[in-house]
């Protein structure tokens, strides 16, 4: 029987069971008495195996076949749900999860899975399996290479994969003797550098750049070019002891399955399958039937591109319009902005998906990192459904799980402590996404010990980031915003969960870079909240356009409070800053001409132009010398070779074609 | 074998290498003490080879390189460098040089990259 065309629907549906049980096998873990749940999974699990033995996955079919009959026994209670059951029928539904993921990218969704069918059988007979074989089978049996893949990293090769690269792993050994590694490096990256796309490097480029390695470095590439020629290629510069390319091998586990969480995306934006935690799971079943496409992001992308050049090309006409003075023309161009006005919002709401696919990785690792731990956790999820624009989303993760595990370790109490200030043991850590006006924001709140003042100031005096009088004068708030900054940890041990306090500095850079920002609040003995606010998109900003002499600039109107003339005798000095006094409130003054060193042709004027801008409720009032107006703009990065410029963070193409830079007020408010 | 101009501003080091050269077959055409004067014989003798120093009076060799490469964009010039200039010799590899070489130099590595490069 030919079943190609059943492939997809197959992948679509394996997805939502396996999540399914995924979900369902974390509620039976808290309810181990609830056999209904049971059966749920003995459901999805059933339906699995029936799917792949009719598309003709052996493997699948045989481990959910093993599955079933351990959930049986459980179902018809000659079985108790024990910690071992469930480690192992999840490590049975990564493995599943793995094998749809290679079946999606087009591979026959082979992989040996006896070990595991063995365990499976062992349980069904009875006896506990062995704990310590476990974990070595399942997660390690690949170790001889060393990537390590993200989400979006793992994307890319999927998708190049599809076009014909492939990803290839290079290896390259330099003579013993080479002094000048690096830079010897640098010229097997140049020979590279047309060949393909370099995916990673271990080390990290810097490391490589700056000579930190043995002799030897490995590339991750995705190419077109044959193995051999690469070889050829790179021992056609000298020093080079070794070269070694093979197709790429990637620790096993991690990246298989945040992949099958990615292509999972359309389908679930589309069918709105309301799976949050908590949601019934007898959904699950009722058979999906909607009118949907699945494109390729890349599509979405390049769309998005020639947009963007419309818009720049709609602000060239509308300059036109107003310097011609032509009512019909000026009539066809307002058209024209209603249209592409409406195309843009349909085309944003293309890109965005429910933040619930990175939000679904997260009881899992929760539930490892609480056992690892020895603390009980339960994780809250509210909100799975927000919607959040795809850059952000891929963006977002790694800064999530840091602080998620930052809730887990230090913030959450042991079990004992709990016990003796009389909390319940188990700790309740809430993840929460709601949109509100033209953001998203994200919260992470634990019920654990809070924050405590006292070492965050003694740290932050010893890290030389505060001084001892200084300290007295600020408010908790403003302590606690202290371990965003660079080189803090608070916690007396360091754990291997949360890191060596080079942490929250980077999840806040993170942040700042989505154009969105992070506070924290928190409440001694009752517990922390982290709340991150996100633009929803990045790529086109409501901005006004001032003029620094003869310069223009943008500055997002998001940061905007507003606008104000000034009379000169009306600026006032304090420790040789110039402030201002805006509705009571003294203001630093900053003057974008001194900032971006603009050359000054005329001075003294009589009225000063200021823009009031914020950050949180921080203000500051930017001098400029006059406005322009109100203006759509397209973010264009400066490209790797301008990155990290103070204050600015893009540039943008205005209607008469000239180039303006968009501040970043982020940076100017202190 | 290849014609060689050499460029170095201590003729001590013009000498190992013509010698080390010479040896390997190769013909040393010039012998230049600074990038001005390496500009100048690449002009007039269009060497197939070129070895440049880093460090020289008047001009650089870095210097010398970009200028080489206006004139004829498939020179093929090997760095001399000594240890810690790694950043001039990325450098000069960005401007167009095929290879380098790190002083002090062994007889293996210059054929090596001599024969690298040609």
């Amino acid at each position: 029987m030919d079943t190609n065309q059943y492939i997809e629907v197959f992948l679509d549906e394996s997805r939502e069971h396996l999540q399914a049980v995924n979900d369902n096998l974390l509620k039976l873990e808290k309810q181990p008495e609830d056999l209904s749940i049971v059966s749920e999974i003995f459901r999805s699990a059933h339906t699995l195996k029936g799917m792949a033995a009719t598309m003709g996955f052996e493997d699948v079919a045989s481990l959910t076949h093993q599955m079933e009959n351990v959930l049986d026994k459980i179902r018809n209670e000659e079985l108790h749900v024990s910690t071992d059951v469930v480690d192992i029928t999840f490590a049975a539904v990564e493995a599943l999860e793995e094998m749809v993921a290679s079946i999606s990218e087009g591979n026959d969704g082979k992989k040996d899975v006896s070990d595991l069918v063995s365990k499976l059988e062992q349980l069904e007979n009875g006896g506990s399996a062995p704990v310590s074989q476990e974990s070595s089978s399942t997660s390690e049996s690949q170790s001889s290479i060393e990537f390590e893949l993200d989400e979006y990293q793992a994307t890319v090769i999927a998708q190049a994969k599809e076009q014909g690269f492939e990803a290839l792993h290079i290896n390259v050994r330099l003579n013993d003797d080479c002094i000048l590694k690096a830079a010897r490096a640098y010229m097997v990256f140049e020979k590279l550098e047309d060949k393909g796309d370099l995916i990673q490097t271990v080390p990290v480029v810097e490391d490589i750049e700056d000579g930190n390695f043995e002799q030897e470095f490995s590339l991750l590439m995705l190419t077109k070019e044959s193995k051999e020629d690469l070889e050829k290629l790179i021992h056609s510069v000298s020093e080079i002891n070794r070269v070694d390319v093979s197709d790429l091998k990637v620790k096993d586990k991690e990246q298989e399955q945040p992949k099958a969480q990615e292509d999972e995306d359309p389908n679930k934006a589309k069918s709105e399958v309301a799976a949050t935690k908590e949601a019934p799971a007898n959904n699950q079943s009722a058979p999906k039937q909607s009118k949907t496409i699945r494109v390729n992001l890349e599509r979405i992308d390049n769309l998005m591109n020639l947009f963007e050049e419309v818009v720049i090309d709609r602000s060239r006409l509308e300059d036109l319009g107003q310097k011609l003075k032509d009512q019909e023309l000026i009539e066809t161009i307002e058209n024209m902005t209603r249209v592409t006005e409406d195309m843009q919002g349909l085309m944003l709401s293309m890109r965005m998906v429910p933040v619930e696919q990175v939000f679904n990785r997260f009881p899992r690792m929760v539930r490892g990192i609480t056992k690892e731990l020895g603390k009980e956790i339960d994780l809250e999820i509210t909100g799975a459904d927000t919607e959040l624009d795809r850059t952000v989303i891929d963006e977002i993760g790694d800064p999530l799980v840091h602080l998620i595990r930052n809730s887990l370790d230090h913030g959450i109490e042991s079990p004992q402590k709990r016990k003796e200030v009389g909390k319940s043991e188990t700790g309740k850590v809430s993840l929460r996404a709601f949109h509100s006006g033209n953001h998203v924001f994200i919260e992470i709140e634990d019920d654990g010990g809070g924050i405590n003042r006292e070492k965050v100031e003694a740290k932050a005096i010893e890290n030389g980031l505060l001084s001892a009088e200084h300290s007295e004068v600020l408010s908790d708030e403003e302590i606690y915003q202290m371990i965003f900054s660079s080189g803090f940890s608070t916690a007396d041990q360091i754990s291997d969960i949360s890191g060596r306090g080079v942490g929250l500095d980077v999840v806040r850079s993170k942040i700042e870079s989505l154009g969105g920002n992070i506070i924290v609040e928190s409440e001694p003995g009752k517990g922390s909240k982290f709340s991150i606010q996100l633009p929803l998109t990045l790529s086109i900003l409501t901005t006004l356009l001032v003029n620094v002499q003869q310069e223009t600039y943008a500055i997002p109107l998001s940061a905007i409070v507003e606008t104000m003339l000034l009379e000169e005798k009306q600026v006032m000095f304090v420790q040789g800053q110039k402030v201002i006094d805006f509705r009571g409130k003294v203001i630093p003054l900053v003057s974008l001409r001194d900032i971006f060193n603009v050359p000054t042709a005329e001075d003294s004027k009589e009225e000063n132009s200021i823009v009031i801008v914020h950050k949180g409720d921080k203000m500051a009032g930017l001098l400029v010398d006059s406005f322009i107006g109100q203006k759509e703009v397209v973010l264009k990065s400066l490209g790797n070779y301008l990155r990290d410029i103070f204050a600015i963070s893009g540039a943008t193409i205005l209607g008469d074609g000239e180039v303006s830079l968009i501040i970043d007020p982020n940076a100017l408010v202190k | 074998m290849a014609k060689v101009l050499i460029t170095d501003d201590a003729a001590f080091m013009r000498m190992q290498l013509k010698d080390i050269l010479t040896k390997q077959g190769h013909e040393v055409v010039g012998e230049a003490e600074n990038g001005q004067v390496a500009v100048e014989m690449f002009q007039d003798l269009q060497p197939e080879l070129v070895t440049m120093d880093i460090t020289m009076p008047e001009m650089n060799g870095v210097d010398a390189v970009k200028e080489i490469k206006k004139i004829n964009p498939e020179a093929k010039i090997i760095m001399c460098s000594a240890m810690g200039q790694q950043g001039m010799v990325v450098e000069a590899i960005q401007a167009g040089a095929k290879d380098f070489i790190v002083k002090p130099f062994t007889p293996e590595r210059i054929q090596e990259s001599v024969g690298k490069v040609l």
